[in-house]
């Protein structure tokens, strides 16, 4: 447990080293898919003349891309890139040497400014929420289950990366991930927006759970019961990204050249 | 034996891309492969507490072979055993007995200083903060670094950063440690400074020690022993002095003739082989002689004879006889130049 809290801490170190690159970390890419909708259901409801989509009006659509700013940006890191430059560069060979789980010890690093993004949206939330009327209860029960969802993609990412142990490079394969989960998890646009006949896509991954479930619960569209079957859910996707990390990082492992001098 | 390697070899697999435009769509299209044999069929033990040099050419397989007995990556062939280990199956146990520095790669974490990164290696190996503190305040102190420790790693000099990594990679009091070129591009007095801490740290704490470098100053003064690799081949391992032949020395003799190696062969008695004259004689190839001119070791217009010391009147006499000597000097063999050879011999 010593070094977990001890990488946690160094993460944190390391996330804060440069305090501007920090600030625009928190705040500014989470605007950007905040301004996109809200140019959308401008047009759609303002221009456009529409007066409901899917069952949400204009309010509805503010309300909901105005909480999933919350969640967005605990989504998760770029760590999975981290992880396929490690495995391209040879600089892996710096962590496998280390009496600690290689995947485990990255992401914890990374987490640390996760969880005060977290606490931070939390805060913020708890404090907007009391005008919005969201309770306190269901943004933190929102919170937990966004951080599992975090763990998830790093998870996925990170069985995902160990493609370069073959293709060398899987930079533009992760981008692909990356633009796929955008689109899958509710952070571009709610995930009821899309076809009747095609929500089984984004039912059948667990990207849901990282930004669309936990805004659901938020704004009161689950009721605790679905909730909680959601978060045993993504305890089933926590345990196959296990076992996922654990089959292809031992694969991939017998394929390392430690390049690079 | 604290290391064994039996018939390792190890063999690595690349694309092969073709010049120009029609080369780049053939690698896209159809990738052709080559194969290269990093290291082959070498084998070797140490004993523990030595301090061993490994040395080669570039694209010898030092560093491949380095890896291998670290645990990075497998070899193809063979067996290696560290510490009873095998390190490719990489056990936590192994792992807090062995060290890997790699002069050529960043170990630490470049934004935070120093004493941030050993703080969180403190955690990993789980060493009690006493003893942490002690050690890292020692290893500090013997490396000159002590006013650095809260300087962020990327604005330290190279010197400074080498020596940051080799805390890093002993703050865990290692039993094995693996040093890959740690003194590449420090300046004379830090790799003086770093010599003597590692001298210092394998008479003290007995630890095992695998050095490669291409400055022979550190494996004349640190090594008991030298492993030589050529193409992945092992051509030597003994000790430094066993590559200096005892009792031999080049003798340095400036002519107003200009003869050739057959002929000084002929009048000196010294083999032809033993010759290297200024238009060229059997030693005179290329690199070799370029390397030894670049560090002040050849005098172009001289012609050396390697022989035994004894020698040297009787040749001096025979050569006088024949022709003018204009200048003359006698030579001890440099480790040096006698890898050199062993490097360009076919």
């Amino acid at each position: 447990m010593k070094w977990r809290i001890a990488a946690l801490v160094n993460g944190f170190k390391d996330a804060t080293a440069y305090r501007v690159e920090f600030l625009f970390e928190v705040l500014g890419s989470a605007f950007v898919p905040a301004a996109i909708q809200w140019v959308l259901w401008y047009a759609m409801f303002k221009i456009g003349g529409a007066n409901e989509i899917a069952g949400m009006g204009y309010s509805d659509m503010i309300r909901y891309t105005m909480v999933s700013l919350l969640f967005t940006q605990v989504r998760g890191g770029d760590h999975d890139f981290e992880l396929q430059e490690m495995i391209r560069s040879g600089q892996l060979s710096n962590y496998i040497l280390r009496p600690v789980g290689l995947v485990e010890f990255v992401y914890i690093r990374g987490m640390a400014p996760k969880l005060l993004i977290a606490g931070m949206a939390l805060a913020v939330g708890s404090v907007a929420g009391m005008f919005f009327g969201i309770s306190p209860g269901r943004l933190l029960g929102a919170m937990v289950m966004a951080f599992i969802g975090n763990v998830i993609h790093y998870q996925i990412g990170a069985a995902l990366a160990t493609t370069a142990f073959i293709w060398e490079e899987a930079f533009s394969f992760l981008m692909v991930k990356n633009m796929l989960v955008s689109l899958l998890s509710g952070e571009l646009l709610p995930l009821s927006l899309f076809p009747k006949n095609m929500q089984w896509i984004w039912q059948s991954t667990p990207f849901y759970l990282y930004v669309y479930g936990p805004v659901q619960y938020s704004l009161g569209h689950w009721s605790h019961a679905y909730f909680f079957q959601q978060l045993a859910w993504s305890g089933v996707w926590l345990v196959i990204g296990w076992v996922l990390i654990r089959a292809s990082w031992g694969l991939g492992m017998r394929r390392y050249l430690s390049l690079g001098g | 034996m604290i290391i064994e390697a039996k018939n390792v070899s190890r063999t690595f697999r690349s694309t092969k891309k073709a010049e120009g435009f029609k080369g780049a769509l053939g690698l896209l299209l159809k990738p052709e492969y080559q194969s290269h044999d990093a290291v082959k069929n070498v084998s070797f033990s140490i004993e523990e507490g030595s301090f061993n040099g490994l040395i080669g050419a570039n694209g010898a397989g030092k560093t491949t072979l380095l890896k291998m007995l670290s645990g990075l990556i497998a070899p193809t062939s063979g067996e290696v055993r560290v510490l009873g280990y095998d390190p490719f199956k990489r056990p936590i146990d192994f792992r807090k007995k062995i060290a890997l520095v790699m002069g050529q790669k960043a170990q630490l974490w470049w934004d935070l200083p120093g004493v941030d990164a050993f703080d969180l290696l403190r955690a990993i190996y789980d060493i009690p903060s006493p003893v942490y503190k002690e050690r890292l305040n020692r290893l500090a102190e013997l490396l000159d670094v002590t006013k650095h420790l809260n300087t962020q790693i990327r604005r330290l000099s190279l010197g400074e950063r080498m020596k940051m990594e080799l805390i890093g990679a002993l703050i865990h009091w290692p039993k094995v440690i693996f040093l890959d070129e740690p003194t590449i591009g420090l300046d004379v007095l830090a790799a003086h400074k770093l010599r003597e801490f590692l001298k210092e740290f394998n008479r003290v704490e007995k630890a095992t020690i695998i050095l490669t470098s291409h400055n022979m100053e550190d494996i004349e003064r640190l090594c008991s022993r030298v492993l030589i690799l050529k193409t992945g081949e092992m051509i030597y391992d003994g000790k430094p002095e066993g590559l200096t032949k005892k009792g031999e020395c080049r003798l340095r003799v400036r002519l107003m003739q200009k003869p050739t190696a057959d002929e000084l062969a002929g009048v000196s008695g010294v083999p032809a082989a033993a010759i290297k004259t200024p238009n060229g004689g059997p030693e005179a190839d290329g690199e070799a002689e370029a390397e030894d001119e670049a560090e002040g070791h050849v005098d172009r217009d001289s012609v050396y004879f390697t022989t035994k010391v004894d020698l040297i009147p009787t040749v001096l006499q025979k050569l006088m006889a024949k022709f003018t000597i204009v200048n003359m000097g006698i030579e001890e063999q440099s480790l040096e130049s006698v890898i050199q050879r062993l490097y360009t011999q076919a």
